[in-house]
């Protein structure tokens, strides 16, 4: 239920000025951090702005699109949508220059196929990446963790994709449109699209659905308009129906305005990325190859207690029914 | 948040998972008696298991009285460490070592328990697919919750996807993923449960197989050769060729359960079905009119209460 949802509680915003907020708080905590010896003129050209990650970020969720595209074997839709939902959500709370783009991309799509079911082994999933694929398992590895934890661990999410099929059938049912099958190509256009955009962090799941379901029709000179007032909205009275029409109208919009951004551009600012970004987790500095030695030492647990209990395991006691697997 | 292993304080090792151990713990700040299951990551090529992930997310979707709870969980060097309810004993527990606290009403009480949680799971597309005792735990107050959902997953009631069979402990798995069904529902947890029922009142396990090839024959044995009529499309399941069985004839309830009152086994025969579309939910279960016949289940205060263990842990959490 998304109304129960963390996905809800936490991951959904009022608006776009709440979500910049957030990304330039933690771009300024990040050059506060690491940027006291660069005087504040200098700052802006070592460092990056917000405007910048911003950049870099929709550049690696067109990446992203990709990667999942050109996935072999095929991914479900579910899996591309649940790791765009957590690329967005790492980076509300993290700045680019902490954790580069290119690694959590990887990351976020490996969980995702976890936790959506879609189940690869880690080298069937590193063969889609070109390049280095041990060191690209190794650097997936050691991000899952704390991809999680900037999760907040909450994991589960719900996607627009069933709320559409929930529509097909309703327009099935309740709605005279002929054959809306045919509006499925416009509604994966426009899904696809979507995901580019911060609509998942600022609408629920079905209000985006909708959204591509009423794109999908306009675009084929259909108009489900009376549907959506006199049949899903009937009982629902007039506030709630003026608050969808307003959603599903910014959300289209926010589609409309997708675009890429200039690769000239971009090849600056991962220029610069190379420079300023922190190298405690450049998986090729030195100090980030220490870090992972440590956390490996750091693996027992403290006892704050008197033993009472003997550390062997014949304390324990065995089940004695066969086990599942 | 208080994410951190220094708030708590560890008291001891309690039992051993599939990927890691489990501990005693109490969590500084509020007191409160925990279970510590860390999970080793370092040596796994995957990362962290899909079982675990399978696990955090059905307990952060299950808020129920008789499911496990989930409080928070944490990062330790390169292991994830879960925080769950403490639970001093478990079933098996019960059934194995103190077997005669397990009275008639108390059975009844502890099938109750486990049958509303089951139909809470089911309530919220859940399915466990590996109840047997050990995984129902029971804490300070007699409650039982049901543990370990490593092997549990969300399911959509159109049944569209196929799922492993290699589920669900030998003893207490459906007939079904007996013969390889990749298509199933959850069903298979009523025939465990219906297992667990006929144990707790016989105080024996109630179809112990010693390998799945003798599971199988147990089962058919007791319940006769499956016709079209009691198990439709049976031929159909994809280890069903592999091995024939003599055909024989259902053994007799009353030789099945010994001393168990007609109630019960109606109960029972009910959830011991070949028939996935008949066998009952636990919905259905639970307004059986076995619990509302004498004896009644035992209420809460009427319930044993496991001691508070300072003996070496013989605790069966999640293992």
């Amino acid at each position: 239920m998304f109304a129960t949802s963390t996905q809800r509680k936490c991951w959904t915003f009022g608006d776009e000025s709440a979500l910049s907020t957030l990304r330039e708080k933690h771009n300024l905590n990040f050059i506060s951090h690491h940027g006291a010896q660069v005087d504040d003129y200098q700052r802006y050209n070592y460092f990056l702005s917000p405007e910048e990650e911003r950049l870099l970020l929709r550049q690696y969720e067109l990446h992203l699109k990709d990667f999942c595209k050109r996935f072999s074997p095929p991914m479900p839709k579910c899996v591309i949508g649940t790791a765009f939902h957590y690329f967005k959500r790492f980076y509300l709370y993290n700045s680019t220059m902490d954790y580069h783009p290119k690694e959590i991309l990887a990351t976020c799509v490996y969980l995702s196929c976890k936790v959506e079911e879609f189940n690869v082994s880690i080298g069937q999933f590193v063969a889609n990446i070109k390049g280095d694929r041990e060191k690209a398992s190794d650097i997936i590895l050691n991000n899952e963790l704390l991809l999680m934890q900037q999760l907040n661990y909450n994991l589960t999410i719900h996607n627009p994709f069933r709320p559409v099929e929930g529509f097909l059938i309703d327009i099935k049912t309740r709605c005279s449109l002929a054959n809306p099958e045919r509006l499925r190509t416009g509604i994966d256009e426009f899904l696809e699209k979507v995901f580019l955009t911060d609509a998942c962090l600022l609408y629920a799941p079905s209000q985006i659905a909708l959204a591509a379901v009423l794109h999908a029709a306009s675009k084929e000179q259909e108009n489900l308009d009376s549907y959506v007032t006199d049949t899903l909205f009937h009982d629902a009275g007039p506030d709630k129906l003026a608050i969808l029409i307003e959603a599903v109208r910014k959300i289209r919009s926010l589609v409309k305005l997708v675009e890429s951004p200039a690769r000239e551009r971009v090849r600056a600012v991962e220029k610069k990325l190379d420079k300023c970004r922190n190298q405690e987790n450049n998986p090729d500095s030195e100090i980030y190859k220490k870090r992972v030695r440590e956390a490996l030492d750091e693996d027992d647990m403290p006892r704050t207690e008197p033993m009472r209990m003997s550390l062997d395991t014949s304390g324990v006691s065995q089940v004695l029914s066969p086990s599942a697997s | 948040m208080d994410r951190d292993i220094n708030n708590y304080s560890v008291a001891g090792r309690i039992g051993e998972g599939a990927h890691g151990l489990v501990f005693k713990a109490r969590h500084l700040p509020t007191g409160r008696e925990v279970a510590l299951k860390k999970i080793l990551i370092k040596n796994l090529d995957d990362g962290i298991p899909v079982s675990v992930m399978r696990e955090i997310k059905a307990l952060q979707l299950l808020k129920c009285k008789y499911v496990v709870k989930l409080y928070d969980m944490f990062p330790r060097g390169s292991s994830l460490v879960l925080v769950l309810e403490y639970m001093c004993s478990s079933l098996w527990e019960v059934l194995h070592q103190r077997p005669a606290e397990l009275t008639a009403p108390r059975a009844k009480a502890y099938a109750g328990m486990l049958l509303k949680g089951t139909r809470y799971m089911h309530a919220h597309y859940v399915m466990h697919r590996d109840l047997k005792p050990a995984n129902l735990l029971i804490n300070y107050a007699g409650i039982l919750k049901i543990a370990d959902l490593g092997l549990a997953r969300l399911y959509w009631p159109d049944g569209g996807r196929p799922y492993s069979h290699q589920v669900a402990t030998r003893w207490y798995r459906a007939p079904e993923l007996l013969y390889g069904a990749r298509y199933y529902n959850e069903k298979v947890d009523m025939w465990a449960v219906g297992c667990i029922i006929a144990e707790m009142l016989t105080k024996q396990p109630l179809f112990p197989g010693e390998s799945d090839i003798e599971q199988l024959a147990i089962v058919l044995r007791h319940l006769g050769t499956p016709t079209e009529e009691t198990w439709p499309n049976h031929c159909e399941l994809p280890d069903y060729h592999k091995i024939t069985f003599p055909p024989s004839e259902a053994t007799p309830w009353s030789e099945l359960l010994p001393g168990v009152d007609t109630d019960a086994v109606n109960l029972i025969k009910s959830l011991i079905m070949y028939n996935t579309d008949k066998r009952i939910s636990a919905k259905e279960a639970l307004k059986h009119q076995w619990f509302t016949m004498r004896p009644l289940p035992a209420v809460l205060e009427d319930m044993p209460k496991p001691a508070n263990t300072n003996k070496p842990a013989i605790i069966n959490l999640p293992v």
